[in-house]
């Protein structure tokens, strides 16, 4: 197994060194350190997250109530899986790789406020066991929606501790985002403007934003939810005058842009993989950065469509138009994505897979999007499993996807090692077959007749839900393959060197994994993060070769460069 | 559209070629064929089209199945186009061309999805005037959503009572409502229209929220606490159609929906649709009236028959009545438990069948949670169930041995 090169003479090379585990189990102010921390609670909680749907699923084999011990214990298992995979999963997951590559992509040595960034991080594994405690006092079964009366009046006081969890996970949220903004503000090195940052770090900050203005409804709605549970209120209490739809309103003001939360970092980092593994500029960068302004602000308008049904009837086509008008952006989207491979020299790494399984799943998430925001098929499938599917696709096919692509991108710059490339395409491959059975038929379920949340279901239904159960056995199952290739990776996976994929972007323009001050002097950024195929992007990273090292992986036979191409005419933006 | 720019660098045609413009052509009526096919398995996908609304809104659902079919064909297809044709040789460590993008080709795609979306706006906002407007010559039914069943009343009006009527042999609460309200009132666990006839049904909960859904009428409406809620159709096909409960309520969230017992009887919260309306008269609306207007002598039959109109079977098994709820202890053999008497501190059966159903967090068969609701003896009460009725019932859960 080869180690580092020998450095070139003359040349300063910035070694590469071995994480040790001890570093990362206690406090530090290392942006990487918190990064990969985040990271690592983050996947702890999508098995614990995957393992109650794997619950859910057995006992959606059959239409009786045969696994769990009642409807409430069955209710607790979608509640707690929803709000795990939403507040534990991927919004920490997005945190992870925000706050470790922010930094690096930025040229700069650390957060604005690093003291700042472990605070954040460290109220993560806290809120998360408080959640999972509500177990032994009666958990949450009000659905992650948790509305009253339900989750005022009849849910166990693991109700409680929900909304106290899901306050600090906010706060949590609201101060990372506070210090990405501020990071992206004030930390740019010379020569890098707005539109010269790397598109992920476009999207971290329309996350950013929408966390800052979204979450603090969140913290209001909970604070009245958690009066109401102990201290006598009737914010939603009907009966003293109180109104139950109070909630749906505030509670849904800050889970729509929530989803927006969820999804932007997976766009920003879809924008990176596919540039990289195509080896072609961004289609349409500007119309990119600004998209993601763009439905940051629409988001906050639409929140209601989530309520058609009980939204009053006078309300429902205003929601309508703008849940139709934010497909525009999302759909540029796609489009200039699809715009950037096309033509390209696509490299099939287990990244640039999972991108394309992104592109391929998404874009059905965002057609029944649009079916679900006209209001009178809407009212059909609405609380079906029509609605648990469209989430799942944008969800799991989106970001997930994403997370994975970057996982694969990324993990020999924060370990020093390759990941097992045969390894991550079996990963994909099953993970994309078994998920588009687990959730493409419940398309079906939702528009035959099959309301979601339930655990008993017609006979009718049995056929697909063995389907869609047998599917999501195998997608639990998957998972496990790429904690295997992690494991490898770290027992005996390739040395990365700093540049593996010849990209760009500041972040490889540093030893894998970078040394505790990120750089050495200040990094001069390159003048275009996705300037592939030009002669002086092919001369910058024939330069930074040189200084640091090898870019391949080494087992790979180098070729000489190409020839210099003549140029056609610049083109475009 | 410019192509050279988004050519491959190796010496293509130049420009808007006449082949590539054909392929351009071929693959647009592609897209467009594929996308209206696979718009035609609307029929498949949906329950049957049992209303007006129905037929309007598959309508609707068909169409954006056409644009999203053509959407979806498009993205997949660029993609597994560009898959197969943009793959990287192996050993070709060249980058692709350096284009930043297309300021008319941006702009396009920016502006067709526009259009598209503003047309399945207007279409759905034209749907959805028609489904939302009042009909003429609604019939109205109240519905009372609980945790866990459906029940709804129907009001007959004095002019549609039976002529002749002996006013004094009446029990006395349908006479003190005739007295009252000009109308007596009965319910049922199943909600009865026939074909042509709008309905409107005005809906509460006793407790959590709730949500009404038929799906072979595509409509739905949340009961929300506090609130009354309205929902209308128009049923064009007879049939039975299953109501479902779309809105988390609690254990037997699940439960709410009708069911279909193992010898083929609905329980539970159906639609039935009848032919017209004298089948709609002759086969539930006159029999249910006669029922209440003229109770059997027999207590135990007047309770079997008058417990319908409360909504246990959404919580117990009576395999008498072909019940199977399950969130609540089973009925079956009630009168032979005696050994709850002792734990309940009641004397007699009868007392305790009593006052559980008045004060039914009094005593708790053991493994079951205080869900059940009191029936309250008072109108304008909470599931007010008239002592008559609650006697009579009692007379027959004393027969369940």
């Amino acid at each position: 197994m080869a180690t580092v090169t020998a450095p070139l003479p003359g040349a300063r090379v910035a070694e590469g060194r071995r994480l040790r585990v001890s570093e990362y189990l206690r406090w530090s102010v290392d942006h990487k350190v918190i990064g990969v921390q985040y990271m690592v609670t983050a996947l702890v909680f999508f098995i614990i997250g995957g393992a109650l749907a794997m619950l859910i699923r057995w006992e959606l084999l059959t239409p009786t109530l045969d696994v769990m011990a009642d409807g409430t214990a069955y209710n607790q298992l979608f509640s707690i899986h929803g709000t795990v995979m939403i507040f534990l999963w991927i919004i920490p997951m997005m945190a992870g790789f925000g706050n470790y590559l922010l930094p690096l992509m930025l040229g700069a040595k650390d957060m604005a406020f690093p003291w700042l960034n472990a605070f954040a991080f460290w109220m993560i594994p806290p809120a998360g066991i408080l959640m999972i405690l509500g177990w032994f006092v009666g958990q949450a079964e009000a659905g992650w929606t948790s509305y009253p009366p339900l989750s005022t009046m009849f849910s166990g006081d693991g109700q409680t501790l929900w909304a106290m969890s899901l306050h600090i996970l906010g706060l949590s949220s609201i101060l990372g985002a506070i210090n990405f903004i501020v990071t992206i503000k004030n930390m740019r090195p010379q020569g890098m403007g707005y539109f010269q940052m790397p598109l992920f770090v476009w999207a971290i900050l329309a996350t950013s934003i929408i966390i800052v203005m979204a979450t603090p409804f969140l913290a209001g709605a909970l604070t009245l939810l958690i009066l109401d549970r102990v201290a006598g209120t009737a914010f939603f209490n009907p009966v003293q005058g109180g109104d139950v739809l109070l909630w749906q309103n505030v509670f849904w003001f800050y889970s729509h842009p929530a989803v927006y939360i969820m999804v932007l970092p997976g766009f920003g980092i879809l924008s990176e993989l596919l540039s990289v593994h195509a080896r072609k500029p961004i289609f349409g960068y500007r119309a990119i950065a600004l998209s993601s302004l763009a439905i940051a602000l629409v988001g906050f308008l639409v929140w209601a469509h989530h309520m058609f049904t009980s939204l009053t009837p006078e309300l429902r086509i205003p929601f309508m138009i703008t849940s139709m008008i934010i497909a525009v952006p999302t759909g540029i989207k796609v489009f200039s994505w699809l715009g950037t491979i096309w033509g390209g020299k696509i490299r099939f790494t287990s990244a640039m897979l999972f991108g394309l399984g992104f592109l391929s799943m998404f874009v059905i998430g965002g057609i029944t999007g649009v079916m679900l925001a006209a209001v009178p098929f809407n009212i059909h499938v609405h609380d079906t499993y029509f609605v648990v599917s469209h989430l799942h696709f944008v969800l799991f096919g989106g970001s997930v996807f994403a997370i994975y692509g970057g996982l694969y991108h990324w993990w020999p710059k924060i370990t020093g090692r390759m990941l097992d490339e045969r390894l991550g395409k079996l990963h994909f491959w099953v993970t994309y077959v078994s998920f588009f059975f687990t959730f493409f038929p419940m398309h079906l379920a939702g528009m035959l007749g099959m309301p979601r949340r339930v655990a008993v279901y017609a006979p009718e239904f049995q056929t697909i839900n063995i389907i869609i159960s047998i599917a999501s056995f195998v997608l639990g199952i998957s998972t496990f393959i790429l904690f295997y290739n992690m494991a490898l990776s770290f027992a005996r996976g390739r040395v990365a060197g700093p540049n593996p994929w010849r990209a760009l972007t500041l972040e490889w323009a540093t030893s894998s994994p970078p040394p505790s001050h990120n750089f050495e002097g200040d990094p001069i950024p390159y003048k275009n993060p996705y300037g592939y195929g030009t002669e002086s992007a092919w001369a910058y990273l024939e330069g930074l070769e040189s200084k640091f090292g090898p870019s391949a992986p080494t087992g790979i036979k180098r070729l000489p460069p190409a020839p210099p191409r003549p140029q056609p005419a610049p083109s475009g933006d | 559209m410019n192509l050279s720019k988004l050519s491959s660098g190796r010496g293509s045609s130049k420009a808007t070629s006449p082949l590539s413009l054909i392929w351009i052509a071929v693959a647009g009526l592609a897209i467009i064929v594929g996308g209206i096919l696979i718009s035609t398995v609307t029929p498949l996908i949906f329950p049957t089209q049992g209303s007006a609304e129905a037929q309007q809104i598959d309508a609707l659902f068909q169409f954006m199945l056409a644009i999203g079919g053509m959407i979806f064909l498009l993205v997949q297809g660029v993609l597994l186009y560009s898959v197969l044709r943009f793959r990287a040789r192996p050993g070709d460590r060249a980058d692709g061309p350096p284009i930043q993008g297309n300021t008319t080709l941006e702009f396009v795609w920016t502006i067709i999805p526009a259009i598209i979306v503003v047309i399945i706006t207007i279409y759905a906002y034209q749907v959805w005037v028609s489904i939302q407007s009042i009909k003429p010559n609604e019939q109205l039914v109240e519905a009372v959503g609980l945790r866990f069943a459906w029940i709804f009343n129907y009001t007959v009006p004095e002019e549609e009572l039976p002529p002749d009527l002996d006013r004094e042999a009446l029990p006395a609460n349908v006479l003190a409502s005739l007295n009252n309200n000009g109308f007596m009132t009965f319910s049922s666990p199943q909600l009865h229209t026939w074909v042509g006839q709008p309905v409107h049904v005005r809906m509460r909960t006793e407790d959590v929220n709730h949500a009404f859904w038929i799906p072979g009428m595509r409509v739905k409406q949340d009961l929300l606490a506090g609130r009354t809620t309205d929902i209308r159709f128009t049923p064009v096909e007879p049939g039975v159609y299953r109501i479902v409960c779309a809105e988390l309520c609690g254990s037997g969230h699940g439960n709410m929906a009708g069911e279909v017992s193992a010898n083929g009887d609905l329980i539970g919260a159906w639609l039935i649709v009848h032919q017209d309306e004298e089948a709609f008269l002759r086969e539930f609306l006159i029999p249910e009236r006669d029922a209440v207007l003229f109770p059997p002598a027999d207590p135990a039959l007047r309770g079997r028959q008058v417990i319908n109109n409360y909504a246990c079977a959404g919580c117990h098994v009576l395999d008498d009545l072909g019940w199977v709820g399950i969130t609540g202890p089973s009925l079956n053999g009630i009168a032979s438990r005696t050994q709850r008497l002792a734990a309940g501190g009641y004397s007699t059966m009868e007392e305790y069948i009593y006052r559980s159903i008045r004060y039914p967090g009094e005593y708790l068969v053991p493994g079951y949670g205080n869900i059940m609701p009191a029936f309250n003896p008072e109108p304008g009460q909470p599931n007010y169930m008239p002592e008559e009725d609650l006697e009579a019932i009692v007379a027959y859960l004393l027969t369940q041995e």
